[in-house]
């Protein structure tokens, strides 16, 4: 039962965690925990990602070919998986992006009456 | 294992090192959080719960790789469980269907695996055949040979690399317990190697042995077990045969048999004796590698006649046959009939088919709004296609399973009360072939099944429609012709199914209602051996008539009689002259010559026709006398009275005493009673007593088994030497020759029977739905003044047309089939008239009864209601 519940917290968080991995990679190059921390600063640590599921996240838009990776050092000199934008992940962003400020303004528009009642 | 399900290059690059990465992080992790002041416990504990579950991260990313296609077909398949599970009649009604189908599918396949195809455990068995001696003008067929010609035919043939012979030998087995009879053969010691099979234990008979005449022996497996406990001390044990001491040479693998002849004793026998001898041995051969059947048989035939010059004028039309063993062993009949049954069986199968895919196209029509839902959700039709592949496929796969278990019964079943004289019976098995065919059915069906309902998916191209999302989905055209269609075929085979069990029914009747010459009932069989020491023919006639005098004494024994043998296999053709109204003639004659007591016709109820039975006075001293058959009498004598008359054995000159007819009896059919009864002639057992004979005594009791104890007691108080063995009753013996018919018959009645409830209830489905479909139409009807009658009339009609159009095709197919197999039919010809209207007419009413059910429930539509709804 636990595991369906988890599953579709996934499903749920699945287009957002993939967006806010693709706009983190627009930086430029970042290794898995690097893209995690730069997540939870850059929204205040408002979100606080289960770091494990970037895992997932991360093979799925390699998989997808939004990016990509290559083996490198780390600044504590350690060997790590450096994840890149590829021009097809550049271009899914842009989309993405924009899908997602017209579902924040749809829900905006219908959550704003309850709000002032 | 999950890594080779890993799609691509780049995945497995991806997930090299996931273990590593994952770690990294932690690691990471801890070491910011020891930066933020914790103790390192603290912070690895807070790095392991801000990641979660590592193996859900792991397990997750790689899912992301695995095929996509398998993920969907896992969809598909739990989709499936799930639909499948919500219609439990459905499932249950198809699941039912099927796995019967399958199960006597795989049941009868596994018998003609056994039986027809599997080869024969022989090296290279499809080079062997037997060699028979025939003669067309004795209307010889199959006979056996004498070593003389076998020994001519061996140097004279090319096309042969060796013949060998063999024998069956009845032998006194004399032990600590007494004497006992047991199946020996004799062989010639090349045999074994010619048909490639080496004794389990020690070895054969060199051709040395053979010629010397040493007393060796090979023993049976099961003589080994039963007799050895399966130990080493057998090899060089000696058993006393006939008298005489045997050595035991070797053992022979388990289940050995050649041809069909199963002996526990094997004794060595010479090939050439240098004198012509009987002709009354069995020749197997070994063609050279490609050499065919068809070129032996033409080279054996020029063999024949150079043979034939060397031989008496008599003998000088012989020929010889050579049969592949294959066929041998199981003859063309039988394999007729095997072939019948398996082909009934396929179409049982194709009808149970048939109707598992009718429901599921009504399903499909009723599933129409779900396709579409689904549709308008983005599936495309291949997937939707799909979808329905795998119900089907989900369904013939427990249906296929079912079925294997229940062929697992039927196996058995078979094994236990299949014909006993069917060769290889008792090979049968579930073998992989055989699970591989049940399995290719169960998924021929489930594509079957799916197929139907996905193309009238299609057809509807998907639509949601108002028209077809509502009530009125009376299920396109296509869906209803498709399943009428399914319906006459149903029907068609229903009906070949049908008229092949009548026929065989109509010839068990013919066979059951044969006069054998003889009343079976209450008569039970002993087999008697004299022992081997009475070898004077007055010590064997005293021990008969004691025997016969100690078992009348015997209370609720009405009277008791002797046969050397009763019931008899092939028969040898031998000269014979008789005294004629225009002197003496003498002919090769096939006929049969027995010694029988003087109560024996009474015993088993044979009547006489003319002239007197044999008396007391028909001693060894008296002149000879004989009793002859009618079919005799009609040969010998026609037209004419043959008591008085004389004949004897062999040629004109020949030295055999004359033998005076004193009485003619019916005739008894004594090789099973599809078979004409040959000229018999009956000598008096005090003139010639064989070595073993049958005792038949006639009981007063229904059970004639439960007197076995008391009988044998009998004998024993005259001679404790003297073995007992087959006892059994005379209408069990006489049963054995039908058992082969019984199979045929009962399977097939079995098998178009439920073709028949297969498509009775294919008919009332159909129907049934219909009636569903048409309740507006039907309403309408009544509206404007039908009554509950013409409704009736209406549905049955629309059945009737359905069963008569397939009963037209199914007619048309069982008079072209039945001709094809009227080699199995009995006193009916194969278009028997009665037969094929019998069977209509109850096609017909089945039709009608499955029918008339649904029909009912649409008179009972009310107008009103029915007009309302729309």
């Amino acid at each position: 039962m636990s595991t369906k519940r988890g599953r579709d917290r996934i499903e749920l968080l699945q287009g957002t965690l993939d967006l806010l991995i693709l706009r983190t990679l627009r930086l430029g190059p970042a290794h898995g925990h690097a893209i995690a921390k730069a997540i939870e600063y850059g929204s205040d640590s408002v979100l606080q990602v289960e770091q494990g599921s970037l895992y997932p996240a991360l093979h799925r838009l390699i998989k997808r070919g939004w990016i990509t990776f290559d083996d490198g050092t780390s600044e504590n000199k350690r060997r790590a998986k450096f994840y890149y934008l590829t021009a097809k992940g550049r271009r899914q962003l842009h989309i993405e992006t924009s899908k997602w400020d017209k579902l924040a303004r749809a829900i905006g528009r219908i959550l704003r009456p309850a709000i002032q009642e | 294992m999950r890594g080779r399900l890993l799609g691509s290059r780049r995945g497995r690059r991806a997930l090299d090192g996931l273990d590593q990465d994952i770690r990294d992080h932690i690691e990471r992790e801890t070491q910011d959080n020891i930066e933020r002041g914790m103790t390192p416990e603290e912070a690895r504990r807070r790095a392991m719960l801000a990641f979660g579950s590592v193996a859900l991260a792991k397990e997750d990313a790689r899912r992301v790789w695995v095929w996509a296609w398998l993920d969907q077909a896992r969809q598909d398949l739990r989709y499936a469980a799930r639909t499948l599970r919500r219609s439990r009649t459905f499932v249950t009604a198809a699941a039912a269907t099927l796995a019967l189908a399958i199960a006597a599918n795989t049941t009868m396949f596994s018998v003609l695996n056994a039986v027809l195809l599997r080869p024969l455990p022989y090296r290279t068995p499809e080079q062997l055949a037997m060699l028979w001696t025939e003669d067309p003008t004795q209307n010889l067929r199959e006979g056996r040979s004498a070593l003389w010609n076998v020994e001519q035919w061996r140097s004279q043939s090319q096309s042969f690399a060796d013949m060998a012979v063999f024998d069956a030998v009845s032998l006194t087995l004399t032990g600590t317990e007494g004497a006992e009879q047991i199946v020996g053969a004799r062989i010639s010691p090349n045999l074994l190697p010619l048909i490639g099979v080496q004794p389990a234990l020690g070895r054969g008979f060199s051709i040395e042995e053979a010629e010397q005449r040493q007393r060796l022996a090979l023993i049976s497996h099961r003589f080994w077990q039963a007799r050895f406990g399966g130990s080493n001390d057998a090899i060089g044990a000696t058993i006393v045969l006939n008298g005489l001491p045997s050595q035991i040479i070797g053992v022979l693998p388990a289940d050995f048999q050649i041809a069909t002849l199963d002996a526990d004793v094997w004794e060595p026998q010479m090939m050439s004796t240098g004198v012509r001898g009987g002709d009354t041995w069995f020749v197997i051969g070994r063609l050279r590698p490609n050499v065919t059947f068809d070129h032996a048989q033409a080279e054996m035939a020029a063999v024949a006649r150079r043979v034939n010059d060397q031989l008496p004028a008599a003998e000088r039309n012989r020929g010889i046959s050579v049969v592949p063993l294959s066929l041998q062993m199981v003859g063309s009949q039988s394999r007729l009939g095997l072939w019948m049954l398996g082909g009934a069986v396929l179409c049982v199968f194709l009808i149970a088919a048939a109707n598992v895919a009718s429901l599921s196209l009504a399903r499909s029509v009723v599933r129409a709004r779900e396709m579409a839902v689904r549709a308008a959700l983005g599936a495309s039709a291949g997937r939707i296609v799909r979808q329905l592949l795998t119900e089907g496929i989900l369904l013939a796969t427990v249906s296929g399973l079912i079925g294997t278990l229940l062929a697992f019964v039927g196996i058995r079943l078979i094994r236990a009360f299949g014909p006993a004289n069917l060769p290889r019976l008792n090979e049968v098995s579930l073998d992989l072939r055989v699970l591989g065919c049940a399995v290719a059915i169960s998924l021929l069906a489930g594509i079957l099944v799916g197929l139907a309902p996905a193309i009238t998916t299609l057809r509807r191209d998907l639509r949601l429609s108002g028209e077809e999302g509502g009530r009125s989905v009376a299920g396109g055209a296509a869906t209803r012709r498709l399943r009428r269609a399914l319906v006459v075929a149903e029907f068609a085979l229903a009906i070949i199914l049908l008229v092949g069990a009548g026929l065989l029914v109509r010839s068990w009747w013919s066979v059951k209602s044969i006069d054998p010459g003889f009343r079976p009932e209450r008569v039970l069989v002993m087999e008697l051996s004299s022992p081997t020491t009475f070898s004077v023919a007055a010590q064997r006639t005293d021990l008969y008539h004691r025997v016969l005098e100690q078992i009348q004494a015997v209370p609720r024994v009405e009277s008791a009689g002797i046969i050397g043998d009763l019931f008899i296999g092939n028969t040898r053709e031998q000269v014979l002259t008789v005294e004629g109204d225009g002197g003496t003639v003498s002919e090769r004659l096939r006929f049969r010559r027995d010694e029988v007591s003087a109560d024996f016709f009474k015993t088993l109820g044979t009547p006489l026709l003319r002239g007197r039975f044999f008396s007391i006075g028909d001693g060894p001293d008296a002149p000879r006398v004989a009793i002859i058959n009618d079919a005799m009498a009609r040969r010998s004598w026609p037209g004419r009275d043959p008591v008085g008359r004389r004949f004897k054995l062999g040629p004109r000159d020949s030295d055999r005493p004359w033998y005076t007819v004193v009485g003619v009896v019916a005739d008894m059919r004594r090789q099973g009673l599809e078979r004409e009864p040959v000229p018999q002639i009956f000598e008096s057992l005090a003139q010639n007593p064989p070595r073993s004979v049958d005792l038949f005594i006639r009981t007063s009791t229904e059970d004639p088994l439960t007197m076995a104890g008391a009988l044998r007691a009998a004998v024993r108080r005259v001679e404790k030497h003297a073995p007992i063995y087959g006892v059994a009753t005379l209408e069990e013996q006489l049963g054995t020759y039908l058992t082969q018919r019984r199979f045929q018959t009962s399977l097939l009645t079995g098998f178009s029977l439920v073709a028949l409830l297969m498509a009775a209830v294919g008919i009332c489905g159909l129907i049934q739905y219909s009636v569903a479909t048409r309740t507006h139409e039907i309403g309408l009807r009544m509206a404007v003044g039908a009554q509950a009658s013409d409704i009736l009339r209406m549905i049955i009609g629309e059945g009737l047309m359905l069963s008569v159009t397939g009963l037209a095709i199914g007619l048309v197919g069982a008079w072209w089939l039945g001709r094809a197999g009227s080699s199995l039919l009995f006193g009916v010809s194969a278009t028997d008239p009665l037969t094929f209207m019998t069977v209509s007419l109850l096609l017909t009413a089945v039709a009608v009864a499955a029918c008339y059910f649904p029909a009912r429930r649409a008179t009972t539509v009310d107008p009103i209601v029915a007009l309302r709804v729309t």
